[in-house]
């Protein structure tokens, strides 16, 4: 027992070593972590009241997402479209713009790979490519006038672009409604409200067939590391961070807020955009009602989640890939209902949005704050 | 124990960390005096006066309240002690009366432990947490401004108020609660020389009234005014106790800063005839879109430096800010050597630098280092970036060259500018709007908050860019440091400028200016 106790106390105490050397790193690694926890523990019971044995599913879930290659694969494949809308909300809350148009923007960037795919890739056969890069080039200049508009309105006019965003989100949901159910983009059988499915040489190549695994995984990830590059190495970076943390001291400085705060939307609008032509170009070959479930919404949780860098957004988007995966495998491995599942997964980002901005030991901080 | 003693500190020492804040301080407050404490920044006067008004709890000593040993848990529990405290930043709901502030004040704190026999706790106790009753609210607080000779109107709005009725008003809501010690934050800072002789004036009331007051202040001469007694700390130590009038000014700031302070010498050098800066019928809104600035004509020359004295709050913000590009004017020019540059990133280009007023949200960014501080210069960042990328090596060699030439303290350049004392965050704005040598440096309130040798090492580097032969247009509420610096002088008043510079050994008609009082000297 007295072992016990001197153990308990030497842990102790280097553990508060530890903290006092570096909280800030402490602080970084374990929020999330405990967040993390407190947030299956309360879905276990979730779990648990509807009936199912919680362990269980999470034992399915960990197995089936991380117990083989295809889980894996699946795992990134999911992760990726939270990856690229992630990094579009992180690059514009960086610099004090709260775009919550990642949806809408996501969204017009698939409308306009559809585009490419189904109709002007007809008239360019085999030309993978061409068609590759124009539908890319289409689905940036999409999202970026996507996220022009609201910017011009935020400039010129003051208006929150919180609202704004939203409402360009309901206009890109009905538009792209409009456009496959009856419009110009429906499947030529005019059976059901869904485009054709794109030409193959539009299609993003797989890396390992029979997996879904695909370019656009890299694509995305190699865009992290860039934006990560230009925000904490360039110019533009800094004003835009500068912009972000004390505008009133980078307009003093000469940095110009319009300039930045239009940059910053075209820069986020296009990577929605992009991500949203990744995601059809290399899995759903057809563009449907339903072919976003909310990514750019979620793409926010997963922003702050990853403390807004985009390095560590790669991380927590492959958490959310892999939370949509470990849910497939509560369904289809236990049986848990598809509802059931989604709202365990609301109810983690109710926890990381709740707790995620709070760090752990604040206080502390605090008082270092004020001696200084 | 000695029971004329209203609040006794014994051996209170505040620890945070590994730094001691306070260290091991004794010190009394009797009944009715008024008690100024003295120090540089960081000296721990606002530690102390923190722990008298609940924020921190002392890590190791007591403190007791008129004899009894009192554990001060929050600034209400110091509140129903009887301990007010008027903070140097108002907290003040601006679009409330004078009468409905002092009564959400009261609502707070009706509940208090240990009612005073004094009259007017008891009428405050009428004042319901519910429910606002105007008239009552209102005769409590004309009562007790005509007893003290406050002089606020109850049914103002709070916005509509001076600066100086504003702190009334604070003052007004210590004594609602019945404070009978009362700890003021700098009050002087942001008062006229008449304001700050009525406000003594109050002060002697106060203290008539059997009430007790800290008075914190950097200005020597107000405390020697004011105080019946003067403590001093030095790096959280009390190095002198004693009566106002032992010690001269000279000797309490040796005691300050544990040496003597040199003189600042200012040479006589004559202003050439090149113009730098040159202003004519400017005319600025504020953010009420009331004329802030109207019809101001100034000009700058080479090699001189340009004061505006004044009371905050009358135009002397706008003013920079126009020249800046950070405002857009109304009507008349701004002409920097010959141009009319437009934006803010085309003024500095043509070579002026800024120290804005507000330091810690215009001056620098506090999340960022203070390398990124060094560098939030949109005309300077170019130097050490090629096609937008960032040079890490330019970047290191800009940062610690300067943090050397400025001692900037802890000189460490990648810690968050947060962490570093208001007179080392100055620092870096002085390295970074002086090191690219500016043809015109807009100064604005450069000394805000600064100790004595930090203060110093400002105006030291103002008079090297006029040896320099540069130009420099000095802004600051602090007549004693525009006397002191500038070469031609002009009073701001309610948007105004007044060409004083004659008046310069006359403070009574330069406080009649600052006041707006024109007409009885003209």
């Amino acid at each position: 027992m007295p072992n016990l106790l001197t153990y308990y106390h030497n842990v102790k105490s280097s553990c508060l070593f530890y903290l006092e050397k570096y909280p800030r790193f402490i602080n970084w690694i374990f929020s999330p972590i405990l967040i993390l926890s407190a947030a299956f523990i309360t879905n276990g019971i979730v779990i648990l009241l509807c009936g199912y044995n919680p362990i269980e599913a999470y034992i399915a879930a960990v197995v089936l997402t991380f117990g083989s290659f295809s889980g894996i694969s699946e795992t990134l494949v999911k992760g990726t479209p939270y990856l690229m809308t992630g990094l579009s909300v992180a690059i514009a809350f960086r610099c004090g713009i709260w775009n919550i148009g990642a949806e809408g923007q996501f969204l017009m960037g698939a409308l306009a790979a559809s585009f490419i795919g189904t109709k002007l890739a007809t008239v360019l056969p085999n030309t993978s490519w061409i068609v590759i890069p124009l539908s890319f080039f289409v689905a940036i200049f999409a999202g970026g006038i996507w996220g022009v508009v609201p910017a011009i309105l935020k400039i010129t006019r003051g208006v929150n672009e919180v609202i704004s965003t939203i409402m360009f989100n309901y206009i890109a949901i009905y538009f792209v409604s409009l456009m496959i159910d009856g419009g110009p983009l429906q499947e030529t059988s005019k059976t059901g409200p869904q485009s054709d499915p794109i030409v193959l040489w539009a299609r993003l190549p797989h890396i390992l067939e029979p997996h879904r695994i695909h370019f656009g995984i890299v694509i995305a990830v190699i865009l992290a590391a860039v934006l990560t590059y230009v925000l904490f190495r360039t110019t533009y970076g800094f004003q835009l961070r500068a912009v972000g943390e004390g505008a009133a001291a980078a307009e003093a400085a000469g940095i110009s807020i319009p300039q930045n705060t239009l940059r910053v939307f075209c820069i986020s609008g296009a990577l929605a955009a992009l991500g949203g032509a990744i995601e059809l170009m290399a899995l759903a070959p057809r563009l449907t009602h339903n072919f976003s479930p909310g990514y750019g919404y979620t793409a926010i949780a997963v922003a702050l989640l990853a403390k807004l860098h985009p390095l560590l957004t790669i991380a927590s988007a492959l958490l959310f890939g892999a939370l949509a995966e470990g849910s497939f495998a509560m369904e289809s491995e236990v049986g848990i209902s598809r509802q059931v599942t989604w709202m365990m997964q609301a109810i983690i980002l109710l926890f990381v949005i709740g707790f995620g901005s709070i760090s752990l030991f604040q206080k502390q901080s605090r008082v270092n704050l004020s001696v200084n | 124990m000695e029971t004329d003693n209203i609040l006794q500190l014994q051996n209170v020492t505040k620890k945070f960390g590994d730094l001691v804040a306070v260290d091991n301080i004794n010190f009394e407050l009797k009944s009715s005096e008024i008690h100024a404490i003295l120090g540089e920044n960081g000296a721990g006067k606002s530690t102390l006066m923190n722990l008298i008004y609940g924020l921190y709890q002392p890590t190791s000593g007591n403190i007791s309240i008129s004899g009894i040993p009192t554990r001060l848990k929050s600034p209400k529990d110091a509140i129903a002690h009887g301990i007010g405290m008027v903070h140097q930043h108002f907290m003040l709901i601006e679009n409330l009366t004078v009468a409905e502030n002092i009564a959400l004040t009261v609502a707070q704190f009706s509940s208090r432990k240990s009612p005073s026999p004094d009259s007017t706790d008891e009428k405050t106790q009428n004042l319901s947490k519910f429910r606002y009753k105007k008239d009552e609210a209102i005769q409590i607080t004309d009562a007790l401004s005509h007893k003290f000779n406050l002089d606020v109107d109850p049914n103002a709005l709070i916005r509509t108020l001076s600066v100086g009725l504003k702190q009334r008003v604070e003052i007004l809501k210590a004594l609602a609660v019945d404070a009978r010690i009362l700890i003021l934050d700098e009050p002087t800072a942001v008062l006229s020389p008449q304001e700050v002789t009525s406000f003594f004036s109050i002060l002697r009331l106060l203290q008539a009234d059997n009430r007790s007051i800290i008075f914190i202040s950097h200005k020597m001469k107000e405390v020697l005014e004011v105080s019946d007694r003067i403590t001093v700390l030095r790096n959280g130590k009390k190095v002198y106790q004693g009566k106002t009038g032992e010690l001269s000014t000279r000797e309490l700031a040796k005691e300050m800063i544990g040496e003597e302070i040199s003189e600042i010498e200012r040479k006589v050098t004559e202003a050439t005839e090149e113009l730098v800066l040159h202003i004519s019928g400017l005319k600025v809104k504020g953010n009420r879109n009331e004329i802030a600035v109207s019809d101001i004509t100034l000009k700058a020359y080479r090699g001189e430096i340009v004061g505006i004295a004044g009371v905050d709050g009358n135009g002397q913000r706008e003013l920079a800010e126009a020249i800046m590009g950070l405002r857009t004017s109304v009507a008349g020019q701004i002409e920097i050597l010959g141009r009319k540059p437009i934006g803010t990133k085309h003024i500095r280009q043509c070579g002026v630098g800024y120290i804005p007023e507000d330091r810690r949200s215009t001056g620098i960014i506090t999340t960022f280092s203070v390398t990124e501080n060094l560098m939030l210069n949109a005309s300077q960042i170019e130097n050490i970036a090629k096609w937008g990328i960032i040079d890490q090596k330019k970047r290191y060699k800009m940062a610690s060259s300067l943090i050397e030439t400025y001692d900037i303290r802890p000189p460490i350049a990648d810690i968050a500018a947060s962490t570093l004392s208001g007179g080392n965050q100055q620092k870096i704005v002085l390295a970074r709007e002086i090191s690219p040598q500016p043809e015109l440096l807009i100064a604005v309130n450069p000394t805000r908050g600064l100790d004595i040798n930090a203060a110093q090492y400002v105006h030291l580097n103002l008079l090297a860019q006029r040896t320099l032969k540069k130009s420099v247009l000095l802004i600051s509420t602090e007549l004693d440091e525009v006397l002191q610096l500038s070469d031609r002088l002009y009073v701001m008043s309610k948007g105004k400028l007044i060409d004083a510079t004659k008046y310069r050994d006359d403070i009574e008609t330069l406080g009649l200016f600052m006041t707006g009082e024109t007409d009885t000297v003209a």
